[in-house]
């Protein structure tokens, strides 16, 4: 076995210490880091999203292969941020204003990242300002937006509006998702996706990324 | 023939025959009732501290015409002693809390907002914490179950049915870890870590069980709580759970079958199909509640798929009870035709939330009590 292969499979059975030690090794005997991420790191990760999504695994899984996946990354980062190899896509990652719940926005930034999008995460209770500023300021081509709470999930209509107001919503994307949204609110606030399961939603945002970028 | 809600309830969960439906619900949002008392629909006073099974529900269940609340449980001190001291830590800018739960985790809270709390941090993360900190509180002793159960008989409501709680077997452990602790758990370098924690907490609440029952106390139903499963399935694999979890269930539902409970529900929430498999090979006979959800989840392909073993509470689509008489009407009909399989009581989808209709609720809880199976 290739130890490109070894850390996609330790990274996906959550071996974080093993992922880390594999990727210094990679590095250290020439494989460059780029091809490090994408060949052991981002393609563990999509073994991962698959499963997940055919519920081959579950929740935990994905946290402990992220976990190893973050190990890895921050060994690969400032080699990457050297040799000037940049990310397929950025998206910016929040919980909208009112709501502290993190957990979903969390597994889809996981899973984004896993798909090599540089997603920059604004935590939670987050406004629609907020949102609409740091796409403007880090040039982001897609928003996530997460909402548990029915008496939250209203903020996404305004993430939506105030990305129109500031003029961007031909080169913004607006994803949604969480426990209390489906497609036909996606529909009716107007977003441009919904997506059920976060691995989706990096399947998804990626799709845009291309489109995008065309 | 002329039922109690007691009565009818367990004959209806029997497959006997029942003179209606009863008209139960599962709670409120806090801010709902808040809600109902600002438009003048309910007193002020039964706005707050409301519980389930208190006076003050009891109180409401009068006004809106519900027969009653199916969280009627009771147990014992079973839980971590002491628990750990609930604190303020900070205060943020935003007006949000961080503070210390009694579970030992660091969580954030919005003043106002009653939901799921977010979680921050946690104590329970290693050996050392766990034998340090969660072992001691775990262990058992007579005091943990009160003295007046040997009058439970006597004093319980006799009209309304009545259960026996019986703690959790993972949810409790998933509130000491978070979500994202216990997946670490699952996968420690100390292989049998979270196998020695579930065991342990487990062996507790199974003394705590038996001891109720020696009293002679009578019980309609058993009842866990869990809250195990999200919007697209459990927070744990079904092999994980079944390695870890199905062998307590098991001893404690064969405990409570020997004391003549023969109805156990478990507090699941979310899409719960690969654990129901699970649960009723354990003896766990309710799901509550197969919930409608915005996944759209029914009662009666379960029903098909594992035949009248299992039983069902509630099932209605309670966002109908948010829009107008027609979409009530249309959830009334899918109950009965569901409460014609047998076995299966409606019920709203867990606590109603804000926004919803009170006179549509009053209408709901009239027209199901109409329905003759």
């Amino acid at each position: 076995m290739s130890i490109l292969d070894e850390i996609s499979e330790n990274l996906q059975k959550g071996k974080a210490k093993a992922v880390k030690e594999l990727v210094e090794q990679a590095v250290e005997s020439g494989i460059s880091p780029e091809t490090v991420l994408k060949d052991g790191l981002l393609a563990g990760m999509n073994v991962i999203s698959e499963k997940f999504k055919t519920n081959e695994i579950y929740v935990p899984e994905v946290l402990v292969a992220a976990r190893a996946m973050n190990m890895g990354s921050q060994v690969l980062k400032p080699y990457l941020e050297k040799e000037g190899v940049r990310a397929a896509g950025r998206v910016c990652i929040g919980t909208v204003q009112g709501d502290l719940h993190d957990i979903g926005k969390n597994l889809v930034k996981m899973m984004l990242e896993g798909k090599g999008l540089e997603v920059i995460d604004l935590g939670t209770d987050v406004s629609p300002e907020t949102f609409v500023q740091t796409a403007i300021d880090q040039n982001c081509q897609i928003i996530c937006c997460s909402a548990l709470l029915t008496t939250t999930m209203g903020v996404m209509a305004e993430v939506v509006e105030k990305a129109k107001e500031a003029g961007i919503r031909d080169r913004v994307r607006i994803m949604i998702g969480g426990a209390a949204v489906d497609e036909a609110f996606c529909a009716r606030v107007g977003a441009d996706k919904y997506t059920s399961d976060a691995a989706s939603a990096a399947d998804a945002a990626v799709e845009f990324c291309r489109e995008l970028a065309q | 023939m002329i039922l109690n809600n007691r009565e009818r309830t367990v004959n209806l969960l029997h497959y006997k025959p029942v003179d209606r439906l009863p008209a139960v619900h599962f709670g409120y949002w806090p801010e709902l009732l808040e809600e109902w008392a600002a438009q003048g629909k309910i007193p002020a006073e039964l706005a707050h501290d409301n519980h389930d099974g208190s006076d003050k529900d009891h109180e409401l269940d009068k006004i809106i015409g519900w027969d009653f609340n199916y969280s009627h449980v009771i147990g014992s001190n079973d839980h971590l002693d002491p628990v750990f001291e609930e604190k303020v830590i900070e205060v943020l800018p935003d007006g949000s809390i961080r503070q210390q739960t009694r579970d030992g985790v660091i969580e954030r809270v919005k003043p106002g907002v009653s939901s799921i709390p977010a979680e921050d941090d946690y104590l329970l993360k290693d050996r050392e914490a766990f034998e340090k900190y969660y072992r001691p509180r775990m262990q058992f002793y007579p005091e943990r179950v009160e003295a007046g159960f040997t009058r439970f008989n006597d004093n319980r409501p006799q009209d309304i049915p009545f259960g026996i709680l019986l703690g959790s077997v993972i949810g409790n452990i998933r509130n000491m870890t978070t979500v994202t602790g216990l997946s670490y758990l699952m996968y420690d370098e100390d292989e049998d870590l979270l196998a020695d924690i579930i065991d342990t907490y487990a062996d507790l609440q199974y003394r705590c069980t038996e001891e109720i029952l020696k009293t002679g106390a009578k019980f309609d139903f058993a009842h866990y709580w869990e809250d195990i499963c999200f919007k697209n399935g459990p927070l744990i694999s079904p092999a994980k759970f079944e390695e870890l979890c199905a062998k307590h269930y098991k001893k404690r539902n064969d405990l409570c079958r020997s004391y003549g409970i023969d109805i156990i529900s478990v507090d699941c929430d979310g899409v719960i199909g690969q654990l129901i498999p699970i649960w009723l090979e354990t003896g766990v006979n309710i799901m509550f509640p197969l919930e409608v959800g915005v996944w759209g989840d029914q009662f009666e392909p379960a029903r098909k798929k594992y035949g009248e073993r299992l039983l069902g509470v509630g099932g209605m689509d309670k966002t109908a009870l948010r829009k107008d008489k027609a979409a009530v009407d249309s959830e009334l009909a899918r109950m009965e035709r569901l409460a014609s399989l047998g076995g299966f009581i409606p019920c709203p989808d867990h606590r109603l939330m804000p926004g919803t209709k009170f006179e549509l609720v009053q209408y709901y809880a009239e027209k199901i009590k109409e329905i003759r199976l």
